[in-house]
């Protein structure tokens, strides 16, 4: 290096080969302190990309837009039966909304009568997409948004309608979602109307697995999924989705969130949710079920 | 500095450049939904073609440098995949003096061998360590897309940046033969 290995008989010395296997040991006890204490170095790579995306954001956000445009335009030439369809979807949808005021007029004054308070700890921050996970095994985004506005890991995101993730990764100006369809995620959720409980399982496709369901017979396509709140993972009560089946009869969510085209997204503030501050709180939970079972049943005996 | 070295630093300056360039197109947030086919890794297209002509411009620790800025920017686990390119270019550049005189077909084969190797690699590191590597398609169709993208990007390197092999008559800045 220092010597600009500009001959070829540097390659073979020895002080190449040394600074070889010094770069590769370093590397490896990486790789290997990210494998064994994750959450440290999870941090250090929120600090690197909270550096040094901001410096391509000027020039990020002009080259997604202009792409976008020439996509928008594509679509220009089905303009004419794009526009039946919406005539038609919209005649469905005053209908519905008619329906849905008088709901809510009626739910308004059950609530009135039950004395029912919303909780108000719900409150969000919208943040805007900067970037996305940059790799096809990864479903993640980047957003605007970091420990400066008070966001917290495990906090849920969503966009308008449905959830889209998970914050994992904070940094000081940014924040890091990891989405429903990345392969880490699992989402604990209810489907209604039946409630029953399930896991929502990511496998990088467009539609994540539902797994964990007790008894598959209750359930049926088009059926609302909405988080459950076990764990305290994520407030109750959440739009995820719906249920589908794929050609192979297995049970999958069709998103309640439009995927394509994540702009903005919000970041439900929840004071509740449990915070992982250790390698084994990922896993475990505070007290492992096992031990409690086990310390009541035995004076019974 | 002579013309010779500034050249050096110049061309490895335009390497860093690359690199950003390539990960900012990475990172474009154009469809975050999950798709069913993998792009090509241009970053390990272009090191390994730029290793094979002009090891000068990508020192080790150049190349461990931009591959574990890679590994951090793209969610992959630090320091695995990087330690691994590292590894596999440090072999291409020894074959260097050797593949000089080989045409670009035999060349190719020598990259396909190599990354798949190292993506061999990978895969099984992950597997043992209990990761998730991600589906196999996905990294088959990845592995694919690369090498169908290497011509390109040593064309790229070689018309528009001019990364060349050293010709038989070539010197360096000191007079010795390469």
């Amino acid at each position: 290096m220092a010597k600009n290995g500009t001959n070829s008989e540097d390659y073979t010395t020895p002080l190449r080969r040394l600074l070889l296997a010094v770069v590769i040991l370093c590397l490896l006890g990486l790789f290997f302190i990210w494998r064994i204490d994750s959450p440290r170095v999870e941090r250090f790579r929120a600090a690197v990309i909270d550096t040094v995306i901001p410096s391509f954001d000027w020039a990020m956000a002009p080259v997604t837009a202009t792409v976008n445009i020439v996509r928008d335009f594509r679509s220009y030439q089905r303009i004419y039966e794009q526009n039946q369809e919406l005539r038609r979807e919209l005649r469905q949808m005053t209908a519905w909304k008619e329906a849905a005021l008088q709901l809510e007029q009626e739910n308004a004054k059950l609530r009135d009568l039950n004395n029912v308070r919303l909780d108000p700890r719900l409150t969000y921050i919208t943040g805007v997409v900067l970037a996305d996970s940059g790799s096809p095994f990864r479903q993640s985004v980047l957003i605007n948004v970091g420990s400066r506005d008070g966001i917290v890991d495990g906090w849920a995101t969503m966009d308008g309608t449905g959830l889209v993730g998970r914050i994992s990764g904070v940094g000081p100006n940014t924040s890091r979602v990891i989405m429903l369809t990345d392969a880490t995620s699992r989402i604990p959720a209810t489907i209604q109307p039946s409630g029953q409980r399930a896991l929502i399982v990511g496998d990088n496709t467009s539609a994540p697995t539902i797994d964990f369901l007790e008894n598959p017979d209750q359930v049926r396509p088009g059926d609302r999924i909405v988080t459950s709140g076990d764990g305290d993972v994520f407030p109750p009560g959440l739009l995820i989705g719906q249920v589908a089946q794929d050609p192979g009869g297995r049970l999958r969510t069709r998103l309640a969130a439009d995927y394509e085209r994540l702009e903005f997204l919000r970041v439900l503030r929840d004071h509740g949710a449990r915070r992982v501050s250790s390698p084994s709180a990922l896993i475990l939970p505070e007290t492992p079920p096992g031990i409690t079972d086990a310390a009541t049943a035995e004076p019974q005996q | 500095m002579d013309s010779g070295a500034l050249q050096i630093w110049g061309m490895r300056l335009l390497f860093v450049l690359l690199t950003m360039l390539i990960l900012f197109f990475h990172l474009l947030p154009l469809n975050p939904a999950p798709s069913q086919w993998a792009g090509p890794d241009v970053l390990v297209a272009m090191v390994f073609a730029w290793a094979v002509r002009r090891p000068e411009y990508v020192p080790i620790l150049l190349v461990a440098g931009v591959m574990l800025l890679a590994d951090m920017m793209l969610q992959r686990p630090p320091g695995l995949w990087s330690v691994l390119v590292v590894c596999a270019a440090e072999w291409l550049k020894s074959r260097e003096r050797r593949q000089r005189e080989t045409t670009f077909f035999l060349e190719w084969l020598t990259f396909a061998g190599t990354l798949i190797v190292i993506t061999i690699l990978y895969r099984t590191v992950m597997v043992v360590l209990i990761l998730a590597p991600g589906t196999l398609v996905l990294s088959l169709v990845q592995v694919l897309m690369t090498i169908a993208i290497y011509p390109a990007a040593v064309g790229v390197s070689f018309f528009l940046f001019g990364v060349r092999k050293s010709a038989p008559g070539d010197m360096d800045r000191l007079g010795r033969t390469l």
